[in-house]
């Protein structure tokens, strides 16, 4: 047996805010221009990725999310074991770049996600976050990539004051540590 | 710091961008035809203009896209952004 | 309280708490509510500190941000001590140590005090003219100009305090909270826009707050009373925030624009504990309306700095807010208005005004009728020409002006005092206008240089867009309010105001006296001690532009930007040129508007959150084992694992051997990985690379050069080709987001005809490498299913496989020149498999290995790292990799480059190896290299990249870029250094295992 290792594994609560890593779960990118694929992916997922910017698609199991006019990300809602993740990447895989309409690729330990709930979420990335949350905020399913204290992220609005935040695994631990640093002064 | 106006995704700030140089510098596509000065006008010529200029920028910690602006160097005023292989707009 | 200073006034001030302070050393005691500035002047206390140059004493002079001369260094803790804060802003708290600064030994008996003996040789740019000749002495001027300049101490520990930072976003930002900035913050919430509203004091209103005169009323009650309710009414609004205590530093483009909120520092020491001291907020508001008040100039006369001269306004704020008398006896020296004002207020309270010495005219408005009738005396058409007291002002000499102002006539004649206000007039705030690009026009009624126009998205209101009376800031600010935002506010239209209204106005910059004026001090800027006189010196020798004569005069250039007299300087200068203000302009006013502490512009990017740290998934597990780190870029990749008392050399020597002679193992994740997929793959990697790909098989790996289109080495690593249009590139670690960027760049706008698509993985795999003779016989106990026999898993080749069911992709792939895998494996089972690697090679000695041991590894065999051996000057030719440049191709990014009449120079700087006569001799990485000793200047031949002593040679080897070093195979070369010179000799860049027959051993 191989031991799974996630960078953080941890919860951490806060005046107002609680902070989650969520794993294992699915994510694979997903690449293509082509009305095709459009096509193929809302036939195999039956969620259609979305064309407007900043927002996202859904239904019980998945997510899809928008980060380019040909780029998406795929998360799913459960966690779930290795080998699910596998079935889903070949199937796609072969339906989508072996079929030449686009690009799937697994980046299930490319991103780490984190949850961060609470009233004072939005307050807490305000203190390394350019972005404007204003309307973000009210939006449910509103998606932004940006910047958390230098560090890419993209921001997945799921609920009220409750938000998936996926950043790159190696700047994991450091975002982990400065959110918690943060949240210390709420 | 500026607002930038990305043509996919909206206002964002700044420091979400890297800037390119300058925009509508075709790379030749035969390289090999041309004479070393005709060459070194595509490499290293650049205009650097105060007033109005139009400049390559990137959504680098967005949507990763590039794109075109009409930016006014002398008091940092954008008119206008527009995707690539768009006409620049004019001023 | 020595002197009854205080008054009843319990409105501001909390005058039951009573709170114990430290000022140079002494114990005192204030309320709460008060200012360190004015608990000190309720002890009496005037003498705070000694001007910059010629040390003469100086007091408090003003109440707010623009204070020249009560600049205080607070605590006095190595780590909390802070020094230039302004005492008129330092609100009081338990524990409050503060002292003088700029004056040694003390502020009563200072020794740099003799140089206003000798002022008169101290002239205008003095240090600049004296100290520079002959230069070798700089050090020795330095050390004495330093120790008695005295600009205040910096802190000598880590600063203890915690800082912050937050983004802000707002549809309206309204900057200070006067009376029009109260009209406007409330209009614009009330309209449903999402706004905010800041002011520097702990509390908003003003100066209306403490305006409590019959000559300036609105519907029949005090205008303080009326802007207490309006001040009330903003409790009830949702949309908008209030941050008292926040300093707007910065305007920039754009509407951004950052704040400083105080949150702790009128806390008392036990408060203070544990909280963010301060924080800076980003703001970014669609609109903003600057409110942010006019400030009072004093005048220019002589000996116009002595303690006790303060600013006529500031003593109305000290006597109406704080209950402060700022003596007993005090004068008024005015050219307008407002000192009425104060002239009413003191009598009001009980204070001996002797009389207001007013430059102007008999004039007759409301409140110089209402002074009148209160029996103050006033000298009309009169001016001070001198003052004296050296540490307090005690007396002052009057006369009468001429009728053209340039001169005064009659008799001299003295009245004493223990304080002299001064009013020379209101200058409107508008540093916040023209720091965010805004251009400014002067307006010659009433001498004021006023907001014109501005590219952005904001209006000025109230006295900093010169309006000075009360029913026309309130008319003309809710103007423009309604238009700015585009609504239609009523609220305040039928107000009944009363005020009064000044009815003449005169001004002098500089007031003439009985003496010449080479022989007076009238000052201009106080913080930097310059004189009107110094100012004519200037133009005088022949300065023009004003901001020449700022920086020949110092005029401006303290920490208070000279806010005060930046006026006054202007109109002597314009005067003495004959141009009229409005051409002459204004030098610049930068941000920040009040000095701001470092601590708050790095808010938490301290300590362990200074630079952003990557970590590999394996990282946990060279930490355990003691590894040592070395930043690559934003990455903590594992250096070297020293075994017990192992030096750094011990370690790499061992480790370099072990992988030789057994099995070594390294952590290469932080390599950047990108996966390519698209019909159009291979035809990209053709552009893209040196080299040609088409032809490579499904399963195989190569080595790709990425040049730049200058022809220069821009990242290299090798490339798998994974199925028909898809494949893996790995990059090297520190360029890995570029290479991305760059690929992007060209995909998106070059060759947006090919499918090809791009996405980063670099973490998405830990990569596990384990190279030497045994590592085969390691990897088979890892993976027993894989056939690793050359035939089946040849060098430079690749397989899918599994370990305990967990998909990996193993690449026979080898940067050490030794027989070497690479495991790719997803990161959360990376470490697993690290451990698991690592148990199976126990027993051939299995050693891990760190990015020293890498380097020495690869260079024993020649290889290059871009970035070390490459420098961005260096095209593969130069690298003599010629034979990674595919002939057929008819362009790749760089190729055109590689043929320019000076990339095919013969004596371009060429990659070489070097070896020392003396193998135990190691160069040093950067040495230069020359071809002889004796001759100078001797010409740079190249210089060592890369350098190291090879445990497995047993000799020192080196890595250089030589000119003309291909032809050069066999010359002795010299290495000189700074003891010693060191003798090389030009060699092949490959050391070991020429024939590469360790790759299949
Ligand atoms: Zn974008």
């Amino acid at each position: 047996m191989l031991n799974y290792n996630s960078p953080i594994n941890d919860q951490k609560e806060y005046s107002e805010i609680r902070i989650t890593e969520v794993e294992p779960i699915i994510k694979l990118n997903l690449r293509g221009k082509k009305r095709d694929f459009m096509t193929k992916i809302g036939k195999e997922l039956s969620i259609i990725p979305p064309s407007d910017p900043n927002t996202s698609s859904g239904n019980e199991k998945f997510n899809i999310l928008w980060l380019s006019p040909d780029e998406w990300i795929l998360y799913s809602n459960d966690k779930s074991d290795l080998n699910n993740t596998n079935f889903l990447e070949e199937k796609l895989f072969n339906e989508v770049s072996k079929s030449k309409i686009g690009s799937i690729t697994n980046v299930s330990d490319h991103w780490t996600m984190l949850n961060i709930k609470g009233k004072n979420t939005f307050d807490l990335l305000s203190t390394g976050c350019p972005f404007n949350f204003n309307d973000f905020k009210n939006t449910k399913g509103a998606v932004a990539q940006t910047l958390v204290n230098h560090i890419d992220v993209i921001i997945h609005n799921k609920d009220l004051n409750n938000l998936n935040l996926f950043v790159r695994r190696s700047f994991a631990n450091h975002l982990w540590s400065w959110l918690n640093d943060s949240s210390r002064f709420f | 710091m500026f607002l930038i106006n990305c043509p996919y995704c909206g206002e964002r700030d700044q420091s979400e961008f890297s800037a390119g140089g300058e925009a509508h510098i075709i790379r030749p596509k035969q390289p090999t035809e041309l004479s070393d000065d005709q060459w070194a006008e595509f490499l290293f010529m650049r205009k650097n203009i105060k007033g109005v200029q139009l400049e390559r920028w990137n959504h680098a910690h967005g949507c990763r896209k590039w794109f075109n602006m009409v930016r006014d160097t002398s008091n940092d005023k954008i008119h206008a952004v527009y995707k690539m292989g768009e006409k620049p707009p004019i001023k | 309280m020595s002197k009854n200073l205080r008054i009843t006034n319990d409105k501001f001030i909390d005058q039951t708490s009573r709170i114990s302070f430290k000022f140079d050393g002494k114990t005192l005691y204030g309320f709460k509510g008060d200012t360190l500035a004015s608990a000190l002047l309720a002890n009496n206390i005037h003498l705070v500190g000694r001007s910059f140059k010629y040390h003469r004493p100086r007091g408090i002079m003003t109440c707010g941000s623009e204070e020249p001369n009560a600049i205080v260094q607070v605590g006095n803790d190595a780590s909390m001590t802070e020094p230039n804060t302004r005492a008129t802003e330092i609100e009081l708290y338990e524990g409050l140590v503060a002292s003088s600064q700029n004056c040694w030994p003390s502020v009563n008996f200072d020794v740099g005090a003799v140089n206003n003996f000798f002022s008169p040789l101290i002239p205008a740019a003095f240090y600049y003219k004296t100290f520079m000749w002959p230069a070798s002495f700089w050090e020795k001027y330095e050390y004495f100009i330093r120790k008695s300049a005295g600009l205040g101490r910096s802190p000598t520990e880590p600063d203890k305090d915690f800082y912050d930072h937050r983004y802000l976003h707002c549809d309206v930002l309204v900057i200070g909270g006067g009376i029009s900035g109260i009209i406007a913050a409330k209009t614009a919430a009330q309209n449903n826009l999402n706004t905010v509203l800041i002011d520097d004091k702990n509390k908003l209103g003003g100066t209306t707050l403490f305006q409590q005169n019959e000559c300036f009323k609105i519907n029949n009650t005090y205008s303080s009373e009326w802007l207490k309710k309006e001040i009330e009414s903003l409790n009830l609004l949702q949309n908008l925030t209030i941050k008292t205590r926040t300093t707007l530093a910065a305007y920039h483009s754009y509407n951004y624009l950052l704040a400083r909120e105080n949150l702790t520092d009128h806390l008392s020491l036990s408060e203070k504990q544990n909280k963010v001291r301060q924080r800076l907020w980003k703001i970014r508001a669609k609109k903003v309306i600057i409110s942010t008040g006019a400030m009072e100039r004093p005048l220019i006369f002589n000996n116009n700095d002595r303690p006790g001269i303060i600013l006529s306004s500031s003593i109305k704020k000290y006597i109406d807010y704080f209950g402060v008398k700022c003596g007993q006896k005090l004068s008024l020296f005015t050219n307008n208005d407002s000192a009425y004002e104060t002239a009413v207020s003191l009598n009001k309270s009980g204070v001996t005004v002797n009389s207001v010495i007013d430059i102007r005219d008999k004039t007759d408005s409301l409140i110089v009728r209402q002074a009148e009738r209160l029996g103050i005396k006033i000298y009309w058409k009169h001016t001070v020409v001198n003052t004296s007291g050296y540490k307090r002002i005690n007396s002052i000499d009057i006369m009468k002006l001429s009728d053209d102002g340039n001169e005064v006539v009659g008799k001299k004649f003295s009245e004493d005092c223990d304080c002299l206000g001064i009013s020379g007039g209101w200058t409107p705030r508008v540093h916040l206008f023209t720091q965010s690009g805004g251009k400014l026009k002067f307006k010659d009624k009433d001498n004021v240089f006023l907001p014109d126009k501005s590219e952005l998205e904001q209006i000025s209101i109230g006295s900093c867009n010169g309006d000075f009376e009360l029913d026309s800031i309130i008319k003309n600010s809710v103007e423009s309010i309604n238009k700015f935002l585009n609504i239609n506010n009523n609220d305040y239209k039928n107000l009944e105001i009363v005020c009064s209204k000044e009815l003449d106005k005169k001004n002098i910059w500089l007031l003439p006296s009985d003496k010449p004026l080479g022989k007076t001090k009238p000052f201009l800027d106080f913080q930097n001690d310059s004189t009107a006189s110094d100012v004519k010196l200037a133009l005088r020798e022949g300065f023009k532009s004003i901001e020449h004569v700022k920086r020949y005069t110092t005029t401006g250039m303290g920490t208070d930007q000279g806010k005060l007299s930046n006026m006054h300087a202007l109109g002597i200068i314009a005067e003495t040129a004959g141009v009229k203000m409005g051409e002459l302009g204004t030098t610049t006013f930068r941000p920040p508007y009040t000095p701001l502490t470092f601590g708050t512009i790095v808010g938490r990017n301290v300590g362990e959150f200074f630079d952003i740290i990557r970590k590999t998934p394996i990282h946990d597990w060279h930490e355990e084992n003691k590894a040592e780190f070395e930043n690559v870029g934003q990455w903590k990749r594992a250096w070297y694992y020293p075994k017990k008392n192992e030096s750094m050399h011990e370690a790499v020597q061992r480790e370099s051997k072990a992988a030789r002679d057994s099995a070594g193992m390294l952590d290469a994740s932080t390599l950047g990985k990108i996966d390519i997929q698209g019909s159009d793959a291979s035809e990209f990697l053709n552009r893209v690379y040196t080299n040609a790909w088409s032809k490579l098989e499904i399963g195989k790996c190569r080595y790709g050069l990425m040049l730049n289109e200058d022809g220069m080495v821009y990242d290299d690593g090798v490339t798998t080709r994974l199925g028909e249009n898809h494949y893996i590139m790995t990059t090297t670690t520190g360029g890995a987001a570029n290479v991305l960027s760059k690929l992007e760049d060209y995909l998106q706008t070059e060759w947006p005809e090919l499918d090809v698509y791009l996405t980063s993985v670099t973490d998405q795999y830990a990569t596990v490498s384990i190279c030497g003779p045994n590592s085969k016989k390691i990897l088979s106990k890892v993976i027993p299913d894989l056939d690793l026999s050359d035939k089946e898993f040849p060098h430079m080749s690749f397989k899918n496989a599994s370990i305990n069911n967990v998909k990996c992709r193993v690449m026979r792939i080898s940067f050490t020149g030794e027989h070497s895998y690479e495991i790719n494996i997803q990161s959360s089972y990376g470490k697993s498999v690290w451990e698991k690697c690592f148990e199976a090679g126990k027993e051939f000695n299995i050693t891990p290995y760190g990015t020293e041991t890498m380097h020495l590894l690869r260079a024993e065999k020649g290889f290059i790292i871009t970035g070390q051996d490459t420098d961005g000057t260096m095209t593969p030719v130069d690298l003599q990799m010629d034979w990674i440049i595919s002939k057929k191709k008819y362009d790749f990014i760089g190729k055109r480059s590689l043929y320019r009449s000076d990339t095919i120079r013969d004596d371009r700087k060429q990659l070489v190896g070097l070896i020392t006569d003396d193998p135990k001799e190691v160069l040093e990485e950067g040495a230069q290299i020359v071809s002889e000793t004796n001759k100078q200047p001797v010409e740079m031949l190249g210089h060592v990249t890369s350098s190291y002593f090879s445990p497995n040679l047993n000799k020192s080897i080196a890595l250089a870029v030589v000119k003309n070093g291909k032809k050069l195979k066999g010359h002795k070369m010299f290495v000189p250094m700074k003891n010693k010179t060191i003798n090389v000799t030009i060699t092949d860049t490959v050391f070991l295992d020429k024939d590469n027959k360790r790759l299949n051993a």
